[in-house]
């Protein structure tokens, strides 16, 4: 430490050089995406359960650089000062490290997370088989590559599977981001941050429901359209991938292409 | 896998509800009439009254499907289950004890469940005295009552076989139940007074 005398402090920082410094030509249709991916098409997937001995169920998921991880406790005790109730409770909590995000300490601006996740899963869940008591639900971004909030509520679905919590169904989640007169599934933190509006969808695939549907910015309405569809499209395929995972099967890194014409 | 073994997950579709009944791990839909699964495991399908001879001329009895084998969430207290629980705190009129056990499995994570003076034992209720039925570190076997209020689950020890099942007098020994309402340390000979389950026959 000491030798380093004047320099600037040594924590390490990703070196955000790519952020906002090119400017990318989003209106061109020839030109693919910074990953080289096709407009409608999602990153690799890849879903794991079990991941937290400690936890009564986890689930690690990865879309490219995003990388979540989810641990189910409960059902146990509700908190002292809480109301009683005959149904269960859902207590949600998405927090990020402090190393997610290539700019340090700038992921816990993230407040409304933990309240879009509750509702996102709350609809999902049969609260009325564990009466009186709670689920917690910690979510750890660990690795923050956009479409951060989808990710980690079908990581949550798969978690709350694994933790043996009866549900409806599996909660998917997939996002869109507007950009220029494109619509861009599963968007990475770089095309989020040029995005001129953006669509969440959280849908049930077997049941066909939507259980949340969050979105920002200007859309018109054949473009809202447009975006459930591709983004029910790609939801009933991350299903496939999590039913896989959930089975044992194995779902190692399965290329997603969800061209939707 | 065969039919009757097939690997489910939540959502899967086990069969129409006109054809099963939803068993553990599966739920019907009434937007629909299909059985979901709501569990990941085995499906499983049970025959009505299997044993039953004379089963197949109800027509009416549909088998029931269910999903079991995978883990399911740690057991928690209904009314009616049996508990095995320490005392933590004697009061006057209530004491309050730690749910260990449910039946025969014990819990992943802590619950706690309250005594009310009322029901310690069935009879002279009026007459019970708190301090003589039980005492902190107790293990009881109780039966839940109700889901109580917010903080824990009403317990009731008002049955023979119900009470206290092992206890340390305060000498430390483990004591020897000598009637339903008194133990006896082995070491000192002392009496000390309890509400004492009748355990086995």
């Amino acid at each position: 430490m000491a030798g380093k005398g004047g320099a600037t402090p040594s924590t390490y920082s990703p070196s955000p050089t790519t952020q906002k410094t090119k400017s990318l030509s989003f209106g061109n249709d020839d030109v693919l995406r910074p990953d080289d991916r096709e407009w409608h098409q999602c990153r690799p997937a890849f879903f794991q359960i079990g991941v937290v001995a400690a936890a009564a169920g986890s689930a690690y998921a990865d879309f490219g650089s995003t990388k979540v991880i989810v641990s189910v406790f409960g059902p146990r005790e509700s908190k002292k000062a809480m109301m009683y109730s005959d149904i269960g409770r859902l207590n949600c909590n998405v927090s990020y490290t402090t190393f997610a995000t290539p700019v340090r300490g700038q992921g816990s601006d993230h407040k409304e997370f933990s309240s879009m996740l509750h509702k996102a899963l709350e609809g999902a869940i049969i609260l009325e088989t564990f009466p009186k008591t709670t689920v917690d639900v910690f979510a750890l971004v660990l690795e923050s590559g956009g479409s951060d909030l989808p990710v980690v509520i079908s990581c949550a679905s798969l978690a709350l599977a694994d933790a043996g919590i009866m549900m409806y169904d599996l909660v998917t989640s997939v996002s869109v981001s507007f950009l220029g007169k494109n619509l861009v599934l599963d968007p990475t933190l770089e095309e989020e941050s040029y995005q001129d509006g953006s669509l969440i969808l959280t849908w049930m695939p077997s049941r066909n429901k939507v259980t949340q549907l969050t979105i920002t910015g200007e859309w018109s309405t054949p473009k809202i359209n447009e975006g459930m569809k591709i983004c029910m499209d790609a939801c009933s395929k991350f299903s496939q991938i999590m039913k896989s995972c959930l089975k044992g099967l194995d779902s190692a890194l399965e290329e997603e292409d969800s061209n939707v014409d | 896998m065969g039919k009757d073994s097939q690997w489910v997950t939540p959502g899967e579709v086990l069969g129409k509800a006109s054809k099963f009944k939803a068993g553990r791990g599966a739920y019907v839909s009434p937007d629909n009439l299909t059985v979901y699964a709501s569990l990941t495991g085995l499906r499983r399908i049970l025959s009505p009254f299997p044993t039953h001879p004379t089963s197949w001329k109800f027509e009416f009895l549909r088998p029931t499907v269910e999903v079991t084998g995978h883990k399911a969430h740690g057991a928690i207290p209904e009314p009616g289950s049996i508990v095995i629980a320490r005392v933590t705190k004697v009061m006057a009129r209530m004491a309050s004890a730690d749910i260990m056990c449910l039946g025969t499995k014990s819990v992943r994570e802590k619950f706690t469940g309250i005594i009310r003076l009322q029901d310690v034992r069935a009879t002279e209720i009026d007459k019970v005295d708190m301090h003589m039925s039980f005492h902190p570190g107790d293990i009881v076997r109780a039966i839940v009552l109700s889901l109580g209020d917010a903080r824990a689950y009403y317990l009731s020890t008002a049955k023979n076989e119900l009470g206290v099942i092992s206890a340390q007098s305060t000498a430390g020994a483990t004591m020897v139940p000598i009637s339903w309402t008194e133990m006896q340390c082995p070491l000192t000979g002392q009496i000390e007074h309890r509400k004492v389950a009748k355990v086995g026959q």
